[in-house]
């Protein structure tokens, strides 16, 4: 039981974070139908700058205050790395045939994670600690103060982000692009800044995603963006793509799984189990599970 | 185009050809690389640039190969010629048994799920399953190429052996290009609604084009086995299939287009080493910049002898 409870909570922790990723990928698979590939690079990068700026502007402070800064700092510059990467390597082929896209996506990601690694090195980096080490011990299972503020902050995130698409008219507009990009532009929706603004929701949740990466697992590399982006991009399937609360579910339920594999089975088998998953999951709904069947357009 | 095929083709083979007795050792083993690599970059092409599947998971298939023959060759002591055979039809086996259940995926899932075989793949070489694969460190030592009694020790006899396996592959390319099978694959790739009204079964084809793509890389493997006397995990991560994806799109799916980006991926970091640890960051702003600017690949493929007035802007439609 101290062994479900434990991997609950670590599951919930690691779920949260895939959750905030899933999101940059699915909302920009919803508007455009290209997976961002260079997704998971960012979320690497966001983790490097959160450090620099904790060394180099903050001069290594730690206090609430610092904390905020590093996380504001981080989304906002991650933010703008997103839509620069839009209006370069995906505007342009835009109209092109979807593989070009991809193909850009991937050359993306080679700079990104390339960049990183001239800029702060091939090494591991240690990323500061910025929470305080506080355990509580619930009769054999530990929770610590990292993964209720992980967890905690996630859902607040995940909820303004929730009623931010569906009670706003911004919100609308984005629900629109997603339907169909062409009707949307006759109701007078810019879809360009649509997009543009999915890039910023998407990239800036997944710098604080970065950042949760650096708090927990402490050692960051510059192509650890692969295999989380990859995570992300499977929590994202797993709730339906393009489907928003979809990728939170998703998140959830890949932390889970993955801590639950980790726990009982194997850790050294993890990622085969999560791709087998993933597998049987498209073999037998497509879809995911909160996505919509469409008919293919023909 | 023509020109090139009358002149460009016979040089090219020429070539290719006499290169060995041109180059020092180390040259020598980069051009074996460019050739083994040119072979998983074409069946790479049959997959996804004749029958347009978005796999991600080449490197799988080239690791089968090389495994098969390291792991024959080491337990079982066989020759490493006598290893072709299984070499091929193990990988073109799984190759059908995988694709079966997913090749009706549309694009992207597609793409997800051949990543997803290639990661399992590699984890599966590193835990070491059945005591065969020789964990992170894979299998090393293997007997050098002999055939017939005579021992082919020399790097040049490698490099034929590979010279050889590209020119069976090209043969075979060629071949399929101008078969019932390639032309069934073609209408497929433009429009797979259309090539079903017309009586294609799609998914026959499409398991083929895995299969056959799978039992070339296969070989390429033995190839690569044999170059390097050893086989490892991390020579067939999935980044290895990120690389044959990209090169085939870029280079436009056609035989010169594949070729050059082959050249531009492995060949040119050799000659300009000093710019080793930019590698991938150059690659990367090329990689968007010849999709920005050549959406289709640098020399995209042409298909049949339709002469071009005859078809409505450009003979691929998405």
């Amino acid at each position: 039981m101290d062994t479900f409870l434990q991997q609950l909570a670590n599951g919930l922790t690691i779920g949260s974070m895939f959750a905030l990723v899933a999101l940059g990928y699915t909302m920009v698979y919803g508007v455009m139908r290209l997976i961002n590939f260079a997704h998971g690079d960012m979320v690497a990068a966001s983790a490097f700058v959160g450090l620099t700026i904790y060394t180099q502007v903050l001069g290594q402070a730690v206090s609430l205050g610092a904390v905020l800064t590093i996380f504001l700092l981080s989304a906002l510059v991650m933010a703008g790395v997103g839509v620069v990467l839009e209006r370069l390597a995906y505007r342009p082929l835009r109209e092109a045939p979807r593989l070009s896209a991809v193909v850009s996506a991937l050359g993306a990601s080679l700079v990104i994670q390339n960049g990183i690694m001239l800029i702060w090195g091939p090494r591991m980096r240690i990323f500061p600690e910025l929470v305080p080490q506080v355990y509580w011990d619930f009769g054999g299972v530990v929770i610590s103060l990292i993964q209720v503020i992980i967890l905690a902050l996630s859902l607040v995130l995940m909820v303004a982000l929730y009623l931010f698409v569906e009670k706003t008219r911004i919100g609308a507009a984005i629900r629109a692009s997603y339907i169909d990009q062409d009707a949307a532009r006759l109701m007078g929706i810019n879809v360009n800044s649509i997009i543009a603004l999915i890039f910023i929701i998407g990239s800036s949740l997944g710098a604080v995603g970065g950042l949760f990466i650096g708090l927990y697992y402490r050692g960051i590399t510059f192509n650890m963006g692969w295999q989380y982006g990859l995570y992300a991009f499977i929590a994202a399937i797993l709730g339906g793509i393009g489907n928003i609360p979809g990728a939170m579910l998703g998140g959830m339920l890949l932390g889970l799984f993955k801590a639950f594999i980790e726990g009982y089975v194997s850790s050294t088998w993890a990622d085969a189990f999560t791709f087998i998953l993933l597998i049987l999951i498209l073999i037998v709904r497509p879809t995911g599970i909160l996505g919509e069947r469409v008919a293919e357009k023909v | 185009m023509k020109e090139l095929q009358k002149f460009g083709y016979p040089i090219f083979f020429a070539v290719m050809a006499v290169l060995p007795h041109l180059l020092d050792d180390r040259w020598q083993a980069v051009a074996i690389t460019f050739l083994i690599f040119a072979v998983v970059a074409l069946s790479q092409d049959i997959i996804l640039g004749k029958c347009g599947m978005f796999n991600m998971g080449q490197a799988l298939f080239f690791g089968m190969g090389a495994y098969t023959t390291a792991i024959l060759n080491n337990e079982f002591g066989w020759s490493i010629i006598a290893t072709i055979p299984l070499a091929i039809l193990i990988p073109a086996i799984i190759g059908a048994l995988l694709a079966g259940p997913i090749v009706h995926l549309r694009g992207d899932y597609l793409l997800v799920v051949t990543i997803g075989f290639n990661i399992v793949f590699v984890q599966v070489l590193q835990n070491n399953l059945g005591g065969v694969t020789g964990g992170p460190n894979g299998i090393f030592g293997l007997d050098s190429l002999s055939f017939l009694g005579f021992d082919l020790t020399s790097q040049v006899a490698v490099y034929y052996f590979a010279f050889i396996v590209l020119l069976l592959t090209l043969w075979l390319m060629r071949n399929l290009a101008n078969s019932k099978t390639g032309r069934a694959m073609h209408y497929l790739r433009e429009d797979q609604l259309a090539a079903e009204s017309i009586g294609i079964n799609t998914r026959i084809y499409k398991i083929f084009a895995f299969s056959i793509g799978a039992g070339i890389a296969g070989l390429a493997g033995t190839v690569f086995a044999t170059q390097y006397s050893a086989v490892s995990p991390e020579a067939f991560e999935f980044i290895q299939s990120v690389l044959f994806f990209s090169i085939v799109l870029i280079g436009g799916s056609s035989f010169p287009g594949v070729l050059l980006g082959v050249f531009v991926m492995f060949v040119l970091p050799e000659i300009f080493r000093e710019f080793a640890t930019w590698r991938y960051l150059i690659f990367g702003f090329a990689m968007i910049a010849a999709m920005i600017l050549r959406p289709r690949g640098i020399v995209p493929a042409t298909f049949g002898k339709i002469p071009k007035f005859l078809i409505k802007g450009g003979s691929h439609v998405e």
